[in-house]
């Protein structure tokens, strides 16, 4: 039977598909966000052929992945002290990816045999897929270093632009972090509330970044920022300077996730600046 | 005991009263690359707010700007403005937790609480992240217990190998009751705090220490040596190293710096016992006869002086001998024993082997890199 897949691409979607592929190795493969979307390409492409649709109910994950790899899909791989993440967050991740396809991400997964296998990076596709799975956990630690929120309208705010789809990911991280507070994540048109219901929202949901008024107009240096000048220059020792190490730590490609961090950077790039008044007393 | 405020000390601001404490504990930065900074459980980097409590000392310790009989400014903050900076850092995402240290106030006691009273008072406030407390030489046990509830991580500097070299630099201490029963006690309630906290419960990380390198002239061999002791005795995981600096005003004033490369060379090392599995003695040969090492790759400088160990064929070789191989670390490693049969080098280079140091060491399919010794033999 020559049939296609239509899946949704979540991570329930993805292990449905990637099982039932496993079945049909011969089957098309098709995604959407939604059986709406789905319906919309498969009239598209004006195929006629069975088309079976998956991911678009609610299912238990867990037992998903179980059924796809054995028992022990939920083994943490590790590469010496790094830990790498289970197979939830792999897919979860992948799919994040501004160059994802999904349907890629399908067919690796269906000719793994085994989750170790998806880390090892054998087959051109796992290797691919692998990347973007580092590519995307790394914009997202680079977030949680580099991003600097500050209070706008009693909200913690976050103007950010990642380059793959970590923003909820990032809003949630900043939630935990700041328990008492609402925190607010904002890229291009949008904003993902965290803590909302301490300003009577959901605890967490998506808003249109309008609903938090013009960010431009919020004084963007404060104290703080003056304070952390003053920590961060009292920290070095030209002498002692390992500054290879130093742009490791602060990559220029991050150094733009905020004005603080871009200061910072630019420090390592260029040495603190000693042109203040005192110096020019004490020389 | 609490410390006296001088005249002086009125007068400052907060921001340079901090500006004064931050800058005390520069000369213990690691690597100097950044601000103080710290790996989360999950791997990021994170970085933390690192300030003395106060840079008040009753301490004579030889090397240290902060002295007793040196002429400083001494300032000092107070648990609670330490809390106010702590949160608005923490509130910017500027750091993620804390590392706290001090000079002697009076008495390691005093100090002690002092800086548990910082802790206590941020974990009070809902301060969920990360707290590493440097403490003094003879903190008492209860305070090191009390500590271990709220802080992830503590721990006493060993700054030297043995006691004879310990009473030099810091006349004030005893090395085996003031530093190395601390670092027994900090590894039972390591063990002690992970068991109760289990998963879920704070994260309390492992065993650490300091040491000064080149304040006295100790060879590399025997730094080494005494970090091999120190992870099989006390568990200890990540020392840290502490190139010395000439201070003003200080008896070792006029002596040389330790050059940055010899730090840099020795965390090398430690993480060849940390995570290759290797042992102190393992590394005897790479040393000079007077035991100190040569700025070069130690593990380039291990597998040179092993030539028949190498080259090792890929497909076939255990864990152990793929880190033993330059450019191969325990990641790529363990990719590559998932990902074999190699065939060529480039799908070496996929799982992050860096090639280029890897080659002359390594076989992939019966073809190797051929050398001069090799050249010869064929030759003759």
């Amino acid at each position: 039977m020559f049939l296609i897949i239509g899946f949704r691409t979540n991570v329930e979607g993805v292990l449905l598909a990637c099982l039932k592929l496993r079945q049909l190795p011969d089957a098309h493969l098709v995604y959407a966000k939604d059986l709406e979307e789905l319906r919309r390409k498969i009239d598209f492409a004006g195929v006629k052929r069975d088309l079976e649709h998956v991911g678009f109910e609610p299912v238990a994950i867990a037992h998903l992945a179980e059924k796809a790899f054995g028992k022990h899909w939920y083994h943490h791989v590790n590469h010496s002290c790094r830990k790498e993440p289970d197979l939830i967050h792999y897919i979860d991740l992948v799919l994040r990816h501004a160059k994802c396809e999904p349907s890629e991400l399908v067919r690796n997964l269906s000719s793994s045999e085994s989750v170790t296998s998806l880390y090892s990076g054998k087959t051109q596709l796992q290797r691919k897929c692998y990347r973007y799975m580092r590519e995307v956990r790394l914009s997202y630690h680079r977030l949680c270093m580099f991003a600097r929120p500050s209070f706008v309208r009693g909200i913690l705010t976050a103007e950010i632009k990642p380059e793959h789809r970590v923003e909820d990911m990032f809003c949630r991280w900043l939630a935990k972090k700041n328990p008492d507070l609402p925190v607010a994540v904002v890229h291009g048109d949008k904003a993902w509330i965290g803590n909302g219901n301490f300003i009577g929202l959901d605890r967490f949901m998506v808003v249109t970044s309008s609903f938090l008024g013009d960010l431009t107009t919020v004084k963007k240096s404060d104290d703080v920022e003056d304070l952390w000048d003053v920590y961060y220059d009292s920290q070095m020792i030209d002498s002692r300077r390992n500054k290879k190490q130093a742009k490791k730590f602060q990559p220029w490609s991050a150094s733009s996730a905020s004005g603080m961090s871009m200061k910072d950077r630019y420090k390592v790039e260029r040495g603190i600046s000693p042109c203040k008044l005192g110096d020019f007393f004490e020389m | 005991m609490n410390y006296v405020k001088t005249p002086g000390e009125a007068h400052k601001t907060l921001t340079e009263r901090m500006h004064y404490l931050a800058s005390g504990t520069k000369y213990d930065s690691c690597n100097q690359s950044a601000v103080c900074h710290a790996f989360a459980p999950d791997g990021r980097c994170i970085q933390l707010y690192k300030t003395l409590l106060t840079n008040y000392c009753s301490g004579e310790c030889t090397y240290c700007p902060n002295r007793c009989a040196r002429d400083t400014p001494r300032v000092s903050l107070s648990p609670d403005e330490i809390v106010k900076i702590v949160w608005s850092f923490y509130r910017r995402n500027a750091v993620e937790g804390l590392f706290l240290s001090s000079g002697v106030i009076g008495d390691a006691e005093n100090t002690s609480e002092k800086q548990l009273e910082v802790a206590r008072k941020l974990r009070a406030q809902g301060f969920q992240g990360y707290i590493h407390m440097r403490l003094m030489p003879g903190t008492p046990k209860y305070l090191l217990e009390e500590i271990a509830d709220v802080a992830n991580k503590f721990g006493v500097n060993a700054e030297t190998i043995n006691s004879i070299d310990y009473s030099e630099v810091c006349p004030n201490f005893d090395y085996n009751k003031d530093v190395l029963q601390r670092l027994k006690w900090t590894k039972e309630l390591i063990i002690e705090k992970r068991k109760e906290a289990g998963y879920g419960g704070h994260v309390i990380g492992s065993n650490d220490t300091q040491f000064i390198v080149g304040a006295i002239v100790e060879p590399d061999r025997d730094i080494i040596q005494t970090v091999g002791k120190f992870m099989d005795k006390y568990d200890l995981r990540r020392p840290y190293f502490m190139s010395f600096d000439p201070v003003p005003e200080t008896p070792l004033e006029h002596n040389d710096p330790s050059p940055q490369w010899r730090e840099v060379r020795l965390y090398q090392i430690s993480y060849l016992l940390k995570d290759y599995g290797l042992k102190a003695k393992d590394l005897d040969e790479i040393y000079t006869d007077t035991g100190f090492l040569k700025d070069q790759d130690p593990k380039v400088l291990l597998a040179q002086c092993n030539p028949e160990m190498f080259p090792i064929d890929i497909n076939n070789a255990s864990l152990q001998e793929l880190l033993l191989v330059p450019g191969i670390g325990p990641v790529s490693a363990s990719r590559i024993i998932q990902a074999r049969p190699f065939n060529c080098e480039q799908d070496l280079a996929r799982m992050g082997v860096s090639i280029t140091r890897a080659r002359p060491y390594i076989k992939i399919k019966g073809r190797y890199q051929t050398n001069l010794s090799v050249f010869m033999e064929v030759c003759s």
